[in-house]
């Protein structure tokens, strides 16, 4: 579905990115791994349009978007759930989410018809339709913007860090709601820092190091490989 | 009753005041683009206007129409020019310092324009009339009820519209919407070309009430703007229509009981007292501890 070739990218004279190849299959949870400063960040804003790639392809349905803008890539169906829970906090809840099913404003009735099946899906933020964003808590947060970028119908969700300064029984309540949004069809891109919980519910894990790919597998082929286990996961036993 | 009267006509006028504010707030307070050429731009367009109405002879509608009109292109114009290339982290100085070189280039083709320093403006219906002891002038009441008419438009569009939706999304954080993939250039054309329509409707209303303009019209425009917006709270919108009106009450009252030539100094007196005593503004210190409260969640 994604296809992601010999990708370059790089601020000023660092390269963040060094050939970087990766594919993400319809249908399947892909997740990519990596200590921090590893580039994940830089990769989802490459392959969401924010950044642009100075060589490499990112193929998605067959089309190229390495060249076109960020609002053109949200209408071909690849929408970003952005780092640190972003939401706009002077915005009620419900503007939130209407703001992200902007791609679609001429079809109103859509837009009602999905902003009613999010409210079934996060009962929490039908409460709080009107509240302000910014006094949501950390958790509510989060599901607004992960329910704000299903507003634009996606065909590829791509996920930054969903569990990033989260208290850890609302870390499960995130994972177990990608992991609902996985089996029902949806596609995901997960970049997390959060190895054991990603990796207990992904398809096909990546791992990133200082901008390249040094592993590629299921989670079983991760078990299976001890260096690795030890230099990215801890012992998983143990946790 | 005397004191009623120029209460009535300092609010008749503050509605001007406050349209002029509500066109400074949304690019001064919402979008946060410190537009130093607004003014200029509406003294240009008020000028533009005359100088085609001077060779084709288009009538007063003709002239409000090209006013809004021309009052919206050259706000694109300077937002394309000033404030577009610089939306990053030190945009808001560099595109604030731009659009000051901007005011002095729009200045000078409006005294091109204008080469008798001062022209007459038309005025509509010159008529008056009295209610009971009160006097009132048949445009200021229309300026009025135009004003309060614009004001509802303006609320329904940024509040009920998406367009409205996503300029306060842009304002609040234009990097999260371009995340979200909205063209956060779009958007802010959209906003500087709105808020010089609004502006251009406020000036008209007051030039045509004033029936001539010069060229320190536009600075006039920054000022009362400024003013009026700040007495009310930055970023507050009904701040912006409350503080038009104190205004415009203030000014009245002033130039009746102490002599045009006060008029300014007590303005300014009264801004600086507002702005020891409430710095956010009538309406501000409200706005600005919710916005703290809002970010320290985040």
């Amino acid at each position: 579905m994604l296809e992601v070739n010999g990708l370059v990218t790089s601020y000023g004279l660092i390269k963040a990115l060094r050939n970087v190849s990766l594919q993400a299959e319809k249908g399947k949870l892909t997740c990519i791994l990596g200590p921090n400063g590893a580039g994940k960040s830089t990769l989802l804003f490459t392959i969401a349009g924010i950044l642009k790639s100075d060589m490499g392809s990112i193929k998605f349905l067959n089309k190229e978007l390495s060249k076109i803008k960020t609002s053109e890539i949200v209408k071909e169906g690849l929408v970003l759930v952005p780092e640190n829970r972003l939401v706009f906090p002077h915005l009620s809840v419900s503007e939130n989410l209407l703001a992200g099913a902007y791609s679609r404003f001429g079809k109103k009735n859509e837009v009602e018809e999905d902003l009613e099946s999010m409210y079934k899906r996060f009962p929490i933020l039908k409460e709080r339709y009107l509240q302000e964003a910014g006094t949501l808590s950390g958790g509510e947060q989060q599901m607004l913007a992960v329910a704000r970028a299903l507003m634009a119908r996606p065909k590829l969700l791509l996920m930054d860090e969903p569990s990033v300064g989260l208290a850890p029984k609302i870390v499960n309540t995130i994972f177990e709601i990608i992991k609902t949004l996985s089996d029902e069809g949806i596609s995901i891109v997960l970049v997390e820092q959060n190895a054991v919980k990603a990796s207990a519910i992904a398809d096909h894990i990546y791992l990133l190091d200082q901008g390249e790919i040094t592993f590629s597998g299921t989670p079983d082929q991760i078990e299976d490989n001890d260096i690795i286990k030890r230099a990215y996961l801890g012992d998983i036993s143990e946790s | 009753m005397e004191f009623l009267q120029t209460c009535i006509d300092g609010l008749l006028f503050g509605s001007a005041y406050s349209l002029l504010a509500l066109s400074f707030s949304l690019l001064f307070g919402v979008m946060k683009r410190i537009n130093l050429a607004f003014g200029s731009t509406l003294l240009l367009s008020a000028v533009f206007s005359l100088w085609i109405d001077s060779l084709f002879s288009i009538g007063i509608f003709g002239i409000f129409f090209l006013m809004i009109a021309s009052s919206a292109l050259i706000n694109i114009y300077v937002e394309k020019l000033c404030f577009y290339p610089h939306s990053g982290k030190y945009g808001a100085t560099v595109s604030m310092i731009s659009s000051f070189a901007i005011w002095m280039q729009l200045d000078e083709m409006s005294s091109f324009l204008l080469p008798d320093r001062t022209a007459s403006f038309p005025s509509f219906l010159p008529d008056s009339f009295f209610l009971k002891d009160l006097f009132i002038r048949i445009d200021q009441l229309f300026l009025f009820l135009i004003a309060v008419f614009m004001t509802s438009i303006f609320f329904y569009v940024l509040y009920k519209t998406n367009y409205g939706l996503l300029l306060r999304g842009v304002s609040f954080d234009g990097e999260l919407a371009k995340k979200l993939g909205v063209n956060s250039g779009k958007i802010s054309s959209f906003a500087f070309a709105f808020s010089g329509i609004f502006g251009a409707i406020a000036a008209f209303l007051i030039l045509s009430t004033e029936s001539q303009v010069t060229p320190f019209f536009g600075f006039w425009c920054t000022l009362k703007g400024l003013v009026a917006m700040m007495l009310g709270g930055i970023g507050s919108l009904p701040g912006a229509i409350i503080g038009g009106l104190f205004l415009g009450l203030v000014e009245s009252n002033v130039i009746n009981y102490l002599g045009a030539e006060y008029r300014d100094i007590c303005t300014y007196l009264i801004l600086l007292f507002i702005l020891v005593v409430k710095p956010g503004g009538i309406m501000g210190s409200a706005l600005l501890r919710d916005e703290r409260a809002a970010s320290e969640r985040i």
